[in-house]
Order: C-alpha cells, then structure tokens, then sequence
C-alpha cells in the first residue's frame, strides 16, 4: 500500500490507536515516518548500514508484538527511540564475543586546515580533503567507547538536550556534558587538529 | 559560574573546552552564553574550537544521512508474519481456538482421554486391589506371630500378640 506526505501527518494518538487496533495502514505509517531517524542512531551506535537496517526491522517487529504494553507516559518517538537503543546495545553485545572494532591509525594532515577552507567547497581538491576528513573522523568516532558514543549520537543525530539525554539512559546531566566533551575532545585529538 | 583556566595549546585563560561543548550544545545559562558570545568575537582559539566542535557534528550527521538505507517493507512484512505465528503457536487464544469447531466431538475426546488416563492408573490411585499375602502364622497360648509380605513392593511385615 502506497503512503502519501498527508498520511505521516496523522497525529500520534490517532496513530497508537490505529496501531493497537492492528490496522495494516496505521503500521505502514509508522514506518514511513519514523525509519529514517531510527535508522540514523542505529548506524551511529553500529557504525554498519547493514547491521543498523536489520536493529531497525526488529525495532518494528518488536513495536508490532508490543504496542499494547505502550501507555503513553511518553510520546511514541522516545518511546522508539528507547528500543531502538535496546535493541543496538544487544544487538553490539551479541557480536562483541565475535568481533572486535579495528583501531586503525588515522591520517590527518589536511584536516587541520579544513575548518578554515569550508568556503571552497566546490573545489575538486577540497572535495577529496573533505571526504577525507569524513573518512578519518568516521575512523575516530569508530574508537570512541560505546557509552560516550551512544550520548554523542543522541545529541548528533536527535538534538536532545542534555536533560533527555540523562532521562533516556538514566545518567545524570552532569554525565552527560562530561561524555560529549570527552567525545569531541578525543575526537579532535584523533584527528590531530588540536594544535 | 564559569572559571578561567587554560584549555588546548594556544589557548584562552577565560574559558574551557568543556564550556565551549555546553556552549555548542546551547547548554549555558543565558548570561553565560551572551557573554562566550561575546567573547568568541575576540578569541581566535575559542573561536576555532567552536567551530572544530560543530564541525565534526556537522560531517557525523551528514556522514549519516548519505549511509542509512531505507527497510525492505517486503523482508519486514515476512518476518513479521514469521513472527505472529510463532507467538500464536504458544498463545492462549491458540488452545482456545481448540474449542471453536466440533466443540462435541472435542469434548468426547477430551473425556475419553481422562477415562483412559483414570484406568491406566487406577492401581496407583486407589492403591492395592487385595490384602497382602501371609506368609507364616503361628499361634500358640500366649501369643501369636503373624509374617506377612506386601503384593507389590513384597515388604516383609513382621506382626506379634500377646494373647
């Protein structure tokens, strides 16, 4: 069933609704409108397009089975973004005992002057330094702890302020500051523009 | 309160990295953001962070916007459907459904089941079906001995009277 741009407007608690009556229509909704985020803090806490398409669909299914546990203290999209995480952390563990995140030496001598050059962006050279830097800071982000990456992705991708960050994964807010500036700080370091 | 310390190599006494990431995350107080503000005017090494900061966030962000792929609705809806029926094996509503057709012909079955279970083990509920075997009895003036060996387990029982 094909969704238009009006169907995603429906309001969430015509949405939950829908859903806890197991309408088809009302699911295909849900996808629609909420994949793209979902996907986004799966692939920032798995770093894998693959791995994070496969954590989303499981988030759905798990949605699917459980809607009728959904009380509505909070809205739908944290109440997603919660099994999102769940589902991401378990999903890491799950393959931990296999694999191991490769801490590769990163390169980065043109990064230093990126930051000045950013009107230039349509310049072949730095459109190559530019990928390269992407490419060097994905290597950095890649060694950040989970836990430190996890508030990173969340204030990233999601633009939560600190206190929902601290409500989501039950840390306090002073937590929280100290996990993203320790996160951009040994990012920074990683990519040697620090000096 | 802000505290002036030293951050980074060239550096700015007034203000920390820490300060700075808060100040990104527009996470400072309203007098303590006017007055970074301010500052950053001023302050090529904060104002570099700054910028170094909502940077990384910015390539972070878009690296991930180019990298996501989109779900297979097709994949979605079997495994969903592979997943209902697996709840629905094990469910309540399944056993339920047993009663839904053919109620009388379930039920029949159903007692003929537990009658066949009751005379199975009707030995075990109701216990032994006659008295244990006496194996030896003598009685004599002023008592009597009485052997006895149980029908199943064939425990001797010894019983002794005075007459």
């Amino acid at each position: 069933m094909n969704i238009s741009e009006t169907d995603t407007d429906i309001d969430e608690q015509n949405l939950v609704e829908r859903l806890k009556k197991g309408q088809q229509w009302a699911f295909n909704v849900l996808v629609n409108k909420y994949q793209s985020r979902l996907l986004k803090i799966a692939y920032g806490i798995t770093l894998d397009r693959e791995d994070s398409r496969e954590v989303v669909q499981d988030v759905f299914i798990s949605v699917f089975k459980n809607i009728q546990t959904f009380r509505q203290d909070a809205s739908l999209a944290t109440w997603l973004r919660k099994i999102t995480i769940n589902q991401c952390l378990n999903w890491k563990r799950k393959w931990k005992r296999r694999f191991k995140w490769s801490h590769e030496s990163i390169e980065s001598e043109n990064d230093k002057t990126l930051f000045k050059e950013n009107k230039k962006k349509n310049d072949p050279e730095m459109l190559y330094r530019g990928k390269q830097f992407e490419e060097n800071l994905m290597q950095a982000v890649k060694t950040l702890p989970e836990k430190i990456r996890l508030v990173f992705v969340l204030n990233t991708f999601e633009g939560l302020s600190y206190e929902d960050i601290a409500k989501t994964l039950n840390i306090k807010k002073g937590t929280v500051s100290s996990r993203l500036h320790f996160a951009r700080k040994n990012l920074i370091n990683s990519l040697g523009i620090n000096d | 309160m802000i505290k002036g310390v030293t951050f980074m190599k060239k550096s700015c006494n007034k203000y920390t990295s820490e300060d700075i990431s808060r100040f990104v995350d527009n996470e400072l107080s309203e007098n303590q953001y006017h007055a970074l503000t301010q500052h950053i005017i001023h302050c090529p090494a904060c104002s570099r962070l700054v910028e170094q900061y909502r940077s990384i966030s910015d390539v972070f962000n878009d690296h991930a916007d180019q990298e996501i792929l989109k779900i297979d609705r097709t994949e979605l809806k079997q495994k969903i459907e592979y997943a209902t029926q697996n709840s629905k094996g094990t469910s309540l509503g399944n056993v339920f459904g047993f009663f839904g057709k053919n109620i009388y012909l379930k039920l029949a079955s159903i007692t003929a089941i537990v009658m066949i279970g009751l005379f199975t083990f009707q030995g075990d509920l109701l216990g032994p079906s006659g008295p244990s075997a006496i194996v030896k009895y003598v009685d004599t003036d002023f008592s009597s001995v009485m052997i006895i060996e149980t029908q199943k387990e064939q425990h001797t029982i010894i019983w002794f009277s005075e007459t």
